[in-house]
Order: structure tokens, then sequence, then C-alpha cells
């Protein structure tokens, strides 16, 4: 186990921004949390971090208590804040150097780390700019190499693809990815749920500070009553047809707003086909018809009534 | 050392903005060092030139008589009525510009071993005025000497031995007396001047660092570094030192190269002391800024205010005495005022007895008092900001 955290509680006030959270995170896991903004994910975070003081809770870092003072288990982390945190008055080159020289003091090993840092972010053009010279992109991709330059057994991203541009977003998540190959365990947060579908192989979905569920993403889609949704381009079809759509097995509901028909179905096997072969058999014409697969998404609504997008 | 390093480097980005105040400050000093060179050439042409004085001495003994011999080897002696109004006009009119009094009973407690004092009127900024002040100087601590050394030596023999004493050293005496007469004004205005540009240095270089290193975001992420709060915190304030002793250094380096004539007495070490201690208040001040300060570009405007302000009530741009007793009351709440006082003692310093350098090292005590007052304003500062 890395990380294991018992009934963790965490108020500022009134607000309860962490509430009785457990969570455990295996080695070699890409462990998602997953949340809108304000959900308690940075919070999480920090107290996992023993940044912050918190009101309950345990928690366990390589199976050793994490304090403020526990360098030891500081020693194997990497860390990437949600705000970037690099200085302004250093290079590139440099703000990687001074982040790996708080973990690896021997200079020769140090120098080798770096530049395979600023290779692995894409950076080697940019090594001698300063951070006010960089763009969000870049800038982030900055944070990440500072983060990991010192090959740590763990790592943990908070948010770290906000405001990024597509390119720089891809090159970020595909990197993660590397990381957790060579080894990394990786813990990522993030609102985008897309991002964690993509790359996590396990999901925590937070609300309000609280875990409203876990499992990998087949599992959590499993947990819900939803099946795919199938969209069809018609311009044209009767009420009645409509009406005996949704009269088919498994279709909760279809709706017609010319051009599109979307039909939504609930679990069950060969939905798509009995909706191909209703369109068939009934004539109705079309052109375009696909079918998706539920989303986080679809399941953030269902579980908490709201969407997860902002 | 990462973190030290870290603070070198962050220091060394604000040098662009501290050279201008190094810069002017070397330019001003430079320029003030051609015009004093020249005064001092005008020095020498005085050396044979005797000035007029008036000794009016309360009292008549063998001592006193050998004195006036001596000092009639450097001035002319002008009989004056020892009355008040007719001594200022002689002052006023220049017919004088020395006016010494011997009081009564000086010759007994002198020979007893006490600390007594002629009375001096004098014409300010007369150069010719130094070879007096050197004579009397060198005759009574001569004389000192002897009394401290042969108890119940007779007047008599004491101006024998002076006597052949000064008239021995008569030769060298000269030379001693032009490389004795020096001018200590240049260092005094130098090292009095120093105290603005060391203080905006260092406030431009601290609040900077400080501004940077109590980032939160920074901080944050430092703290999830093996590195312990207490190794952080060690290497930041050994950084601090570095600077601040640097800065220092630099300065003073300047006005030893500038003054190099000048600069191999006693009195250099007084005033590279003084700087020291001032730069730790400097240091002092700068942390509480640093503390205070929320944005880069707030910087130089505060830098400007505090330091201007404490310079000039402080006398350091203009004389003390021309600001009132008002301003010496107020600036007397400053470290500068007790920099810039403890400089211009030091630049009087022709003996440095513990007697004659104890009013100096109360005026370095106090600034250090200062010093330990803006360091615990700051952790004051420093505390309440971290739980805001
Ligand atoms: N320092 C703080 N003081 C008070 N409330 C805070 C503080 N930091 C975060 N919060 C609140 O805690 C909740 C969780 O915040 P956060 O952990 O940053 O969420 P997320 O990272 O998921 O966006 C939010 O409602 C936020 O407003
Ligand atoms: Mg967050």
């Amino acid at each position: 186990m890395i990380i294991e955290v018992n009934n963790l509680v965490k108020r500022y006030g009134d607000l309860t921004a962490v509430d009785h959270l457990s969570l455990a995170v295996n080695d070699g896991e890409v462990f998602g949390l997953l949340g809108p903004n304000g959900s308690g994910k940075t919070t999480t975070i920090n107290c996992i971090l023993s940044l912050l003081e918190y009101d309950q809770g345990e928690i366990e870092i390589f199976g050793q208590p994490m304090t403020p003072e526990s360098y030891n288990i500081k020693r194997d982390i990497g860390i990437v804040m949600q705000n970037v945190a690099v200085y302004n008055e250093l290079t590139v080159y440099e703000n990687i150097d001074y982040f790996c020289g708080l973990y690896i003091p021997n200079n020769k090993l140090r120098k080798k780390l770096v530049l395979e840092a600023i290779d692995f972010v894409g950076l080697d053009e940019y090594s001698k700019f300063y951070p006010k010279k960089l763009s969000g992109g870049l800038l982030r991709r900055l944070n990440i190499a500072c983060g990991i330059a010192h090959k740590p057994k763990l790592i943990i991203l908070d948010e770290p693809t906000v405001a990024v541009d597509p390119q720089s977003r891809n090159k970020i998540l595909e990197g993660i990815l590397e990381l957790n190959r060579q080894g990394a365990t990786i813990i990522y947060t993030s609102h985008y749920m897309e991002e964690v579908e993509h790359i996590c192989s396990r999901i925590m979905i937070l609300d309000k500070g609280k875990a409203i569920a876990t499992g990998t993403n087949g599992e959590l889609k499993a947990m819900i009553n939803m099946g795919e949704k199938i969209t069809v381009q018609s311009n044209y079809m009767s009420a009645e047809q409509l009406a005996k759509i949704s009269q088919l097995p498994n279709i909760v509901s279809a709706e017609h707003n010319s051009p599109l028909l979307v039909i939504k179905s609930s679990r069950g096997t060969n939905n798509l086909e009995t909706v191909l072969d209703f369109i068939k058999k009934e004539r109705i014409q079309h052109s375009k018809i696909y079918s998706e697969l539920p989303t986080l998404n679809d399941v953030f609504l269902e579980l908490t009534g709201k969407e997860l997008r902002d | 050392m990462q973190v030290f390093r870290l603070c070198l480097k962050i220091l060394k980005k604000q040098i662009p903005s501290m050279l201008i105040y190094i810069i002017i400050f070397l330019a001003i000093a430079l320029i003030m060092s051609s015009a004093t060179a020249n005064e001092q050439q005008q020095d020498n042409s005085f050396t044979r030139a005797k000035s007029n004085m008036a000794l009016i001495s309360e009292e008549n003994t063998p001592l006193i008589d050998g004195f006036k011999q001596e000092l009639g080897k450097v001035a002319n002696f002008v009989e004056l009525p020892d009355d008040h109004e007719a001594l200022q006009d002689a002052l006023y009119f220049r017919s004088v510009s020395y006016i010494l009094r011997v009081p009564e009973g000086f010759t007994e407690s002198f020979m007893q071993g006490e600390n007594v004092q002629l009375e001096k009127t004098i014409v300010p900024n007369s150069i010719s005025n130094t070879y007096i002040d050197l004579c009397i100087d060198q005759y009574f601590n001569t004389a000192r000497l002897y009394v401290q050394q042969m108890e119940n030596i007779s007047q008599e023999s004491l101006v024998q031995y002076l006597k052949s004493d000064l008239a021995v050293g008569a030769s060298v005496e000269l030379k001693t007396v032009s490389d004795q007469s020096v001018n200590h004004n240049y260092a005094n205005y130098y090292f009095n001047y120093l105290s603005y540009s060391l203080l905006s240095v260092l406030i431009l270089g601290m609040a900077a660092l400080m501004l940077v290193f109590y980032d939160s975001e920074l901080k944050r992420r430092n703290a999830c570094s093996p590195l312990s709060s207490k190794s952080v915190n060690l290497q930041f304030i050994l950084a601090i030192l570095v600077f601040t002793v640097l800065s220092c250094l630099i300065m003073v380096t300047f006005c030893i190269l500038f003054n190099f004539k000048n600069s191999l007495n006693l009195n250099t070490v007084y005033f590279i002391i003084n700087s020291f201690v001032f730069a730790v208040c400097g240091a002092g001040i700068s942390f509480l800024i640093g503390n205070l300060v929320k944005s880069h570009n707030a910087i130089p405007a505060i830098s400007n205010v505090v330091t201007l302000g404490l310079c000039f009530i402080s006398g350091v741009f203009v004389p003390l005495e021309l600001l009132g007793n008002t301003a010496i009351k107020i600036a007397s709440f400053t470290p500068t005022y007790w920099f810039v006082k403890a400089n211009n003692q030091i630049a009087e310093l022709t003996q440095f007895g513990f007697a004659d350098v104890e009013p100096i090292f109360s005026s370095m005590l106090i600034q250090i008092g200062f010093a330990l007052a803006f360091f615990a304003a700051a952790l004051v500062v420093n505390k309440k900001r971290r739980f805001d």
C-alpha cells in the first residue's frame, strides 16, 4: 500500500472541506481524484502531504505515518502543485535544478536528472528562458518537470492541466502514463472527466469533500443504471413513431429535436440493435447514427443529481 | 546549500537596481575625494604660517609656562583682555582664530592624574587650528604619560622632560605634523553618506529576497521537500548575513581606495567597525520592511521614502545643527542619527584611550539596540502575517 487515508476530516470554520474521507492507493496505480471545483481535492492532497493540519483521521504513506517532519517519506514523493510554484528569478534549467537539488545533493547525478526532465517535458529549447517568458502550457510543463526530476516513487499531480492548450495537455497526459510505466505510482486530481477516464486505473469521485464512488472506469459506470445514448440524425418522424421508440425494451427516453433524435437506454445488451431494427422497419429517414457509452459525467449526474462540468 | 544558493541568485538579480545607488554614491564620493585633495594641498602651505591665538591663563605654573613655549612654535599670541565681549569680537573679526583658557586649578588636578580639560573657543573650520590642537594634545598627552608613569614628579622636571622630548622629535615632528594632519573630513562625510547607499541596497535586496522567500506557494512547495524548515531558515539567515557583510565591505573598500593616504590609522578602523554595526541595523530595517511589503513594485518607493527620510533627519545630507533642536530630538529615535554621531565622534578622535572611545561605543551599542528592536518587530509582523 502506497497511501492509506483513514477517515480524514478537514474543516475551515463551518465548512467541512474534507468529510470523513478514506482512500487507499496501491503500488503502481494511476489513482484519480475526480470532482468539481471546490470538492476538496486540493485540500485532501495538502492533508496527505502534511501541509495542512487536519481535524481528524490518519494518514500513512509507504506504511509509515505521515507528519510534517517525515523527511524520509518526502524524499520519495514528487509533487506538482495546482498553482505553478517556480522562481521567476531562475531560468527553466535553474528552477528544475533547484527543486531536484532539494532531493538529490550529488551534482553529477542531478545534472543528468535535470536534463532528462527537461527532455521529458519537451522544454529543451527553453532551458535558458525565465518563467515569465513561457506560455501557460509551457509553464505547466516546467512545474511538472520541477516535481518529477528526482524520479520519485510516488508522484502527486494536482490539476496539472488547468488552462493548458490541447497540445500541451496531451503531452502532459502521455508523460504521466510514461512515468507510471517507468514504475511510479501516480495520484492525479482533475475536474476533467475525460482526462481521468483516459489515464487513471482507479478513480475516486469527490463531491463536497465526500467520496461518493470509487472504482475502475468500468466499475463506476456499472454502478449506474444507464446504458448507451443513441443519437440519430433525422429530419422528420411522427409523434407516433417517437412514442413507439420510447416503448422499446430497455429504452428510458426518446426526444426529437430536429434534426437530432436522442435515445437513452438503460443497461442491457443489444440496445443499439433494437433501435436500428425499429428505424429500418419504420423506414425513418436518417443520416448518421451513433451511440455513446455513459461517461463519468453521467455517473456523477446520477449519483449527485447535478452535472460535473461547471 | 540549495536554499543559500537560491537566495544569492535572487539577490544577484537585484544588482541592476542596487547599482544605481552604488554608482551615484561612488560618483559623489569621487568628486568629494578630489575636492578634499585640493583642500589638503592648501593645508600643507599653511604649515609654516602661524595662526593668531589668545591664551588666557587663570594660573601661573611651570607646567603652563612650558606649554606656552611649545605653543609659541605654532601660534602667535595676541594679548586680549579677559572680557567676554572683547574675546567674541576678536574671534568675529578674525584677529584671533583660537582662544584657549587654562582654568584655575588645572595644573594641580593635572598633576594628580585627573582628567581635566582646557576650554577652547574657535573660529569653526579654520584649518590652522588643527596645529594648535595637535600641539596641545601632544604636550599634554606626553605630560600625562609622565605623570602616570612617575609618581610625584615635580612640575619643573616634567617640563624639562617635555622640552627635550618635544625638541628631539622636532625635525621628525614636522613630518608627523603633516602626516598627522590627517583630514578625517572626507572619511567622515563618506561614511555618513554610506548610510544612505548601504540602507538602500540592503532594503532593495532583502525585500526582494523575502517576497520570494515568503511566497506562500513556493513555501508550500519547499515544505514538500525533505529539507527541514530549520535548515531552510539557517541557510536563509546565512544568505542575509553574507549579503549584508558583502555590501558593507564593498562600500568600505571604496572609501579606503579613494582616500588611501588618510586611511592608515585607527580612525579608519573605527569608521569601519561603525559601518558594520550600522549594516546590522540596516539588515534589521530591511528585514522589517521585507516582512511588511507585499509587492515587488512597492519596494523602490518604500526604500526611497525610508532611506531619504532617515538620512535627511539624521544629518547625513545636511548638518544636524541646521535642522534645529526639535529635529535633533526626533532624529535621536533613528539609528542613522547614532551612526552619524559616532562617525563625527570618530573623526574628532586623536587619542584612543578608553575614555576617548567610550562615547563611540555607546553610539554603536544604541545602534545594536535598534537592530534588535527591528528584528523583534519583524518577527512579530511575520507571525501576524502567517495567521492572517
Ligand atoms: N484556506 C481556506 N480557507 C477557507 N476555505 C478554504 C480554504 N481552502 C479551501 N477552502 C474551501 O474548501 C473547499 C475545498 O477546496 P479545494 O480543496 O481547493 O477544492 P478543489 O481542489 O477540489 O477545487 C472549497 O469550498 C474552498 O472554498
Ligand atoms: Mg484544487
